[in-house]
């Protein structure tokens, strides 16, 4: 059993970039890779509820980490100074609880017209590429791209399909995407080069609530097919 | 009730505030008028204005007041303005008064301009801002675009105020400046020598989200496609798109993206490429990280 309050490792040294003259990014890779993914999240856990003074928001990617300033608050090198400090820091042992969440969807016909052609691509019944699909919960590796738009992964090394060559002009809120390893939910009508395979009632994005979108980065989603 | 109606309105004409922040993490970018400065000015004449304004686009705007009075401004760009009927010289403040008539055409330069009014315009901001985001659908009126026949009411007069009334810059006064960017050291070095003694002109192709560049020496011509993580973007973000297109992100820019980005131009200068129009030379010049927030600290007093 392994011991819960022994504290995560700190993450691997990433760059640390400007980004325009407002932006440090702190990059955990140039690729996408489970470790810099789980390094970003740990990063950007640290640094809620503690951000660093005169940064006014962080945004967490695939594999790094934005923080936006305000340079007549703090200079570059001297943040940068602060956020080596951060990632060297021990991390207090509290950690935090594991969110999970199930995705109910609809696979395939209207909701998902391109189930059948990527399963098909994989050598799968239709029937097997969902059961694969569903197999294992994936985590929420981002929010990016568009409102409330989760990328989620990794999928194994053979199930995986590149992106569509014609990109949809619009798809709706709610539909499951399929492409390189991964799958993803749309939070609002979009344009996608990405397979769709399905659609759910659940909905990440509503301007309404605060906050808008309902997955962090590191939550977990179970995907359960819909009769 | 003080409204006022929209008897015309250019294609991407929007309501404006300072913008939207602290969401890019839910996928959100700020949004905000493409020209900040023209929009800042625009409330100064007034002494104490509703933060959020009418964004209105090259080929201008025309509204009918009713009730009032109310005063009201505009600057951005160089347009032609009648109050009325009347001839005004631009930029302007205005005392309107119930059923007064005004007219933005064309004018010689720009391509956004300015309406702010001495009270805020009456609707509930989302996600604390009233800024639209056409490409999300997000804020403003019901998400979109104004268009003929829409009617703002506007509500309680502003305290007024003591505002700052920062100094307009010409669009064309020298080359457009920025940092070298993420993806740099991604281009080799004669094609990063190419792009800063290279022209590039203004394309058809502007609106909020960016502006296409016509790269008519082809200086990323032969660039390889580059497969890259996608990553966050800013405003001002220089990316080179698959076919060797160069587009600056504006302020409407999705939150993150995967094509590779030479560099960013400095916030100072982003107003700047937000009024350069369609057919307008432009060159790029590289400068560093703290000379960029030394002009955003001149251009901020």
């Amino acid at each position: 059993m392994a011991d819960m309050s022994a504290p995560t490792p700190p993450p691997a040294n990433p760059v640390i970039v400007p980004l325009g003259d407002q932006g440090l990014l702190v990059r955990f890779g140039t690729t996408l890779s489970e470790e810099a993914n789980l390094a970003t999240i740990a990063f950007a856990r640290r640094l809620q509820g503690r951000l660093p003074e005169g940064v006014s928001e962080i945004d967490p990617n695939l594999v790094s980490v934005l923080l936006k300033y305000d340079p007549r608050r703090i200079g570059f090198e001297r943040l940068a100074g602060e956020v080596r400090l951060l990632i060297g820091a021990p991390v207090e042992a509290k950690a935090r609880k594991l969110r999970r969440h199930k995705i109910a969807v609809s696979f395939g016909g209207q909701a998902g017209p391109d189930l059948e052609e990527v399963a098909a691509t994989l050598g799968l019944s239709a029937d097997a590429f969902v059961a694969t699909h569903n197999a294992r919960p994936l985590r929420v590796l981002t929010t990016g791209f568009a409102p409330g738009f989760v990328y989620c992964g990794f999928h194994p090394e053979n199930f995986v399909v590149p992106r569509r060559t014609v990109v949809r002009p619009s798809v709706p809120a709610g539909t499951l995407l399929f492409a390189a390893g991964q799958s993803a939910i749309t939070g609002t009508a979009i344009p996608t080069g990405w397979h769709v395979i399905g659609r759910t009632e659940f909905r990440n994005f509503d301007p309404k609530r605060d906050p808008p979108t309902i997955l962090d980065e590191g939550d977990e989603l179970t995907f359960e097919a819909l009769p | 009730m003080t409204a006022i109606r929209i008897t015309r309105a250019g294609p991407l004409t929007t309501l404006q505030d300072a913008g939207r922040f602290g969401h890019l993490r839910h996928g959100i970018s700020a949004s905000g008028p493409m020209d900040r400065v023209a929009y800042i000015r625009a409330g100064a004449w007034l002494g104490g204005a509703g933060a959020t304004a009418i964004e209105f686009t090259a080929a201008g705007l025309g509204l009918v007041v009713e009730g009032g009075p109310l005063a009201a401004a505009c600057d951005g760009g160089s347009f032609t303005l009648h109050h009325n009927g009347k001839a005004m010289d631009w930029p302007a403040r205005l005392m309107l008064q119930d059923g007064d008539v005004v007219e933005i055409a064309p004018g010689p330069a720009g391509n956004y301009g300015y309406l702010r009014f001495d009270r805020e315009i009456d609707m509930p901001p989302l996600l604390g801002s009233r800024a639209t985001n056409v490409v999300a659908g997000l804020g403003g009126l019901e998400g979109r675009a104004l268009r003929r026949g829409d009617r703002l009411e506007l509500g309680a007069r502003e305290r007024r105020t003591m505002s700052l009334h920062p100094r307009a810059v010409a669009p064309e006064d020298g080359p457009i400046r920025f940092i070298w960017g993420l993806h740099a050291d991604l281009f080799t070095q004669d094609v990063r020598q190419n792009f800063i003694a290279g022209t590039f002109v203004i394309s058809q192709r502007i609106d909020r989200m960016g502006a296409r560049l016509e790269d008519r020496s082809g200086v990323f011509a032969g660039s390889p496609i580059l497969s890259l993580v996608s990553d966050a973007v800013v405003p001002g973000d220089i990316q080179i798109l698959g076919d060797g297109t160069p587009i600056v992100l504006m302020r409407d820019h999705q939150p993150t993206g995967g094509y590779p980005r030479i560099g960013t131009v400095i916030d100072a200068d982003l107003d700047r490429v937000a009024q350069l129009r369609p057919g307008t030379e432009v060159s790029f010049e590289p400068v560093r990280l703290a000379t960029a927030h030394v002009l955003l600290e001149a251009g901020s007093r």
